[in-house]
């Protein structure tokens, strides 16, 4: 929509239509942006307040910033802060990683390999994208009691990887497909194993489609919140957003406090977003679409 | 498919094996243990009582149940409505060339949904709040103080104050959705409409939703899908109540399951959830599949 607008209509009151119009509609998106970028500038001025200049007023500037919140919060053992960033990163990070490599070795399989059950397998991940699965949330506490295997430091890895595997597993699949068998037959001539055809070869030209997985997944296990309520009980296993639901537990009513604790345990993610917005939405975008 | 250089079943086997036994591990065995205990009187402790379709009998009777299954409902419907339908009007604005910052309003609009849904929840209990809220202290900054409220105490507006951080939070990511759909269209069309004289209204209705109808069915069921799941604003927010008001279905069961201890009862809801999530959820998979095939037939 390049062209300009016809001359014959450009009226003097038309023209002043079209700006009043210009300035509605950006008012109208700068309003909505501020709105989603608000809360993180509030919370930043806000969390350099002291509690009672907070009480007295939510919304002014502060006149002495103070990072005392940001002391107490990190000095105290009790509070789990680092402990919960950690358990958050090792849980994010391994499932993540197991994501990717089982998401692709399945999906290629799936989509490459001819073999009694192919079908049977199929389908069975394609349940996994139908299936509700936070009707699971009671009977996976069940079984991971019943097995033993709550409460330990790999538990979430467990419930992330296979929710995570079905949509990875089609993503693969359909890219896989696209790519001509001649390719693999190739390096079968040349010598070329099938596991060495399948990471040496087949692996890096499936990379898009990966990084598109992997973008998803470490959103979804990093803010993951339900599972890890059930199945986690010990405060030093805790992830982010199960340590934050403690610590705001403990301050009700000390806001700043909330915020810095807020701050500090949202700045990897809010970091990685603003370092690669771009790429970031192109990848949760694609697989919203092709999932 | 490969047939002249397949390798053999025992390396396939290696292969699929953990992913294979993870997936059904996690999956499908909490779903037949829930089928299991869901025949039981458990309280979670070492004694459990056979009572046959008991727990069924009563779920069905279960008003709770029922009106979480409601309120997951009002969620879908009033996401569909806010988040889609605001992300399309906010994308026909933003493809306005009258528009500036295009590319802030995506990097800024699609940030809230990237942040777990816990925090979003605080957020917004930090702007319900009573004495410290931003909303409270925007209505004694206009001088309505008599409209101040305990707003989450409220039932009657507990559900919609529930939906509004909701939809804020995802209206960025259809945004985003939309707008790629848009853009994969030949621009042309729309040039042509506004030569031929198509206003800003006919050309969204006439020209654009049917293009991008695809799309949006995409994001109707992703709105389905990611509603009836709907359990950790609430649990933050207001933990199910006032009363049972913003009870949601996930968060019923996990009610009666830990905080009840009553085990066998909440196994039946989380099959009830699951059936009742699978018929909406399938059911609109259907609806949305049957207006998408019927589409691409036209255009043959």
């Amino acid at each position: 929509m390049k062209n300009e607008k016809t001359p014959s209509g450009n009226s003097l009151s038309e023209s002043i239509k079209i700006k009043l119009l210009a300035v509605f509609m950006n008012v109208v998106l700068l309003i909505f942006s501020l709105s989603c970028i608000f809360p993180l500038v509030w919370m930043f001025y806000s969390s350099l307040k002291l509690k009672r200049v907070f009480n007295a007023d939510i919304i002014g500037l502060p006149k002495s910033p103070t990072i005392s919140n940001y002391i107490t919060i990190l000095t105290n053992k009790d509070y789990h802060i680092f402990a919960s960033l950690f358990n958050s990163l090792r849980t994010t990070i391994s499932s993540v990683v197991l994501i990717i490599l089982f998401g692709f070795i399945v999906g290629y399989i799936l989509s490459r390999v001819n073999f009694k059950g192919n079908r049977i397998l199929y389908v069975m991940f394609l349940m996994g994208m139908l299936i509700p699965i936070h009707s699971l949330l009671v009977p996976i506490y069940v079984v991971f009691k019943q097995a033993g295997i709550n409460d330990k430091w790999y538990t979430l890895i467990i419930p992330y990887v296979a929710f995570g595997l079905p949509i990875a597993i089609f993503l693969v699949e359909g890219f896989v497909k696209a790519i001509p068998v001649a390719l693999e037959e190739a390096a079968a001539i040349d010598g070329s194993s099938f596991t060495r055809t399948l990471f040496s070869i087949i692996f890096p030209i499936c990379k898009p489609i990966l990084t598109t997985v992997g973008i998803i997944q470490t959103f979804g296990c990093w803010n993951e919140f339900s599972f890890a309520l059930v199945l986690i009980k010990d405060p030093r296993l805790q992830t982010v957003p199960l340590a934050m639901t403690q610590f705001t537990g403990q301050f009700s009513s000390d806001y700043p406090k909330i915020m810095a604790a807020m701050l500090i345990t949202m700045s990897p993610v809010v970091i990685f977003y603003f370092g690669f917005s771009k790429q970031i939405i192109k990848g949760m975008v694609a697989g919203a679409v092709k999932g | 498919m490969l047939n002249s250089i397949r390798p053999k079943n025992r390396v396939i086997f290696a292969y699929l094996l953990i992913p294979v036994v993870l997936y059904i591990f996690a999956v499908f065995i909490p779903l037949v243990t829930a089928g299991f205990y869901s025949f039981f009187e458990w309280k979670g402790g070492p004694n459990k009582k056979f009572i046959g379709f008991d727990n069924y009998v009563t779920l069905i009777k279960d008003s709770v149940f029922w009106e979480s299954f409601g309120h997951n409902i009002y969620l879908v419907v009033a996401c569909i409505i806010g988040q889609i339908g605001l992300a399309f009007i906010i994308v026909l604005m933003i493809n306005s060339r009258l528009v500036k910052f295009k590319a802030i309003h995506r990097t800024f609009g699609f940030f809230p949904s990237t942040i777990s849904a816990v925090y979003i929840g605080f957020i917004w209990v930090m702007v319900y709040d009573y004495k410290r809220g931003i909303l409270n202290w925007f209505l004694e900054l206009i001088g309505k103080n008599e409209a101040t409220k305990v707003w989450l105490n409220e039932p009657s507006l507990v559900m919609l104050l529930i939906a509004i951080p909701l939809i804020w939070q995802f209206i960025g990511y259809y945004m985003v959705i939309i707008i790629s759909a848009i853009s994969s269209v030949d621009q042309e069309i729309f040039e042509v409409a506004e030569l031929d004289g198509a206003n800003a209204f006919q050309r969204a209705i006439y020209i654009i939703i049917p293009l991008i109808k695809n799309t949006l069915l995409v994001c109707i069921t992703l709105c389905v899908a990611g509603n009836m799941k709907a359990f950790d604003h609430i649990y933050v927010m207001t933990a199910g109540g006032p009363g049972n008001d913003s009870m949601v279905m996930a968060l019923y069961g996990y009610t009666v399951s830990f905080a009840q201890q009553n085990m066998g009862y909440g196994s039946a809801i989380s099959i009830g959830i699951f059936v009742s999530s699978l018929v909406v959820i399938g059911g609109v998979q259907l609806i949305v599949g049957a207006l998408t095939r019927e589409k691409e037939g036209v255009r043959k």
